[in-house]
């Protein structure tokens, strides 16, 4: 079963995102901050990362670096999740080594639900 | 309760809260900003303490049921006090909670005899921008967050006589003249800071300068710098080079950066991105003393 970690600290996001992709069959696991995703990476090696670039202990910046230091997760799409003005986002995201963004608020159900399809397919 | 309130809250001294009330409240008021920033409770902690963020003087918006709607704190440090960590959770907005807060602090600080207040709001935060333009806050200009990415492969050092230089030394330099500096750059940050380090070189055509860094376990951050002889930026590109050619895999942070400060093209050449920006504004004249800081 295809396998997605969601790093985000506010519950009601988190709640969109698990209602937005209960239809979809893939298994949604959460984490609420950098360390404990960075765990939940490296023991669950998921297919694809949601993460949050505003976190409560280091921004999800700082964690995508991590995360491409481990071999494990070297070659796993980390899609970043965030408010920012997309100018910015994409400075952030080439500079970080992200593969992609989807802007919040998540407002389209099918619209978020074909864009990690599209990662996912992108990155098998 | 004042006039321009349409809710009914009492605003309770914040050294009543626990650090985990403080955050969560913090928090909630952020949800919905372009850059939320986020903290958890040692965090918060450590930013209280870095920057001299007296809870007694800082406030909580509670309703009469106890409600946490609001926060802002205030930092003091001797004839000098800063607004920071204002917020309002969002469907409490557009009652007059913002300006009673930034009312009492301003309060607050003239009660200690404080004239000059400081605060930093993020660009295009509008609402905000306006309430502090309504209590007399003037613009003083922008300020730059950069961050480079530690992917992002250290260019060989330039040919520099360069000198680590222990917390000490570091401390001794900050203490110099850097002008009037946004107050997380302010000397007392760095002296209220851990794990503070610094880097001096020295250029063959006579060029020098140092930079006083914080080095946290992922992170590079809160920097300052100065040329002592010669052109900023290439000074500060020589500084540069080898503080990545040492730390290679540190993400860095870096805040509240003057846009026209003369460093800065040295920064952009090797690898900063700005991430966002913020304005910088003053109420009352700056104290003589302050230029120390």
């Amino acid at each position: 079963m295809t396998k997605i970690l969601l790093i985000e600290d506010i519950p009601d996001n988190a709640e969109l995102v698990r209602r937005a992709l209960s239809a979809t069959g893939y298994e949604l696991i959460h984490a609420a901050d950098a360390e404990t995703g960075l765990q939940m990476a490296l023991a669950h090696c998921p297919d694809l990362i949601l993460l949050d670039l505003g976190l409560p202990d280091y921004d999800g910046q700082t964690l995508a670096g991590w995360l491409r230091e481990e071999p494990a997760l070297n070659a796993t799409p980390i899609i970043a999740l965030t408010a920012w003005p997309e100018e910015t986002v994409r400075l952030m995201v080439e500079s970080y080594g992200f593969d992609g963004y989807i802007c919040k608020p998540i407002t389209k159900t099918r619209v978020f639900v074909a864009q990690i399809n599209s990662y996912l397919k992108t990155h098998p | 309760m004042p006039a321009h309130l349409t809710i009914d809250i009492e605003l309770v001294p914040a050294h009543h809260f626990t650090i985990e009330q403080l955050t969560a409240i913090y928090n909630q008021t952020r949800v919905d900003y372009m850059v939320p920033m986020p903290m958890n409770a040692a965090r918060l902690a450590e930013y209280i303490s870095t920057y001299d963020v007296d809870l007694r003087r800082s406030l909580v918006a509670v309703t009469p049921s106890g409600e946490m709607l609001g926060v802002a704190m205030l930092g003091l440090r001797s004839s000098r006090a800063w607004i920071t960590r204002l917020g309002v959770i969002p469907n409490t907005r557009r009652h007059g909670i913002g300006q009673a807060l930034v009312a009492s602090l301003i309060d607050q600080a003239a009660e200690l005899s404080i004239n000059f207040m400081m605060l930093e709001v993020i660009k295009n935060n509008t609402p905000a921008h306006q309430l502090f333009l309504k209590f007399g806050f003037r613009e003083i200009g922008e300020l730059l967050i950069l961050r480079r990415a530690p992917r992002i492969p250290p260019l060989p050092p330039i040919v520099a006589d360069a000198e680590r230089l222990d917390r000490l030394d570091a401390m001794d330099l900050i203490k110099r003249d850097r002008g009037i500096q946004p107050w997380t750059n302010q000397s007392e940050s760095f002296i209220n800071a851990s794990e503070i380090s610094g880097l001096r070189v020295a250029l063959a055509d006579g060029s020098r300068g140092w930079l006083v860094y914080q080095r946290q376990k992922f992170i590079l951050t809160r920097f300052a710098f100065k040329t002592e002889v010669g052109d900023p930026a290439t000074v500060a590109y020589a500084l540069l080079s080898h503080l990545h050619y040492q730390y290679p895999r540190l993400d860095t942070h870096v805040e509240n950066i003057q846009i026209h400060d003369p460093h800065l093209p040295a920064f952009y050449r090797i690898g900063y991105v700005e991430a966002f920006r913020r304005i910088e504004m003053w109420r009352g004249t700056p104290p003589r003393q302050f230029s120390f800081c």
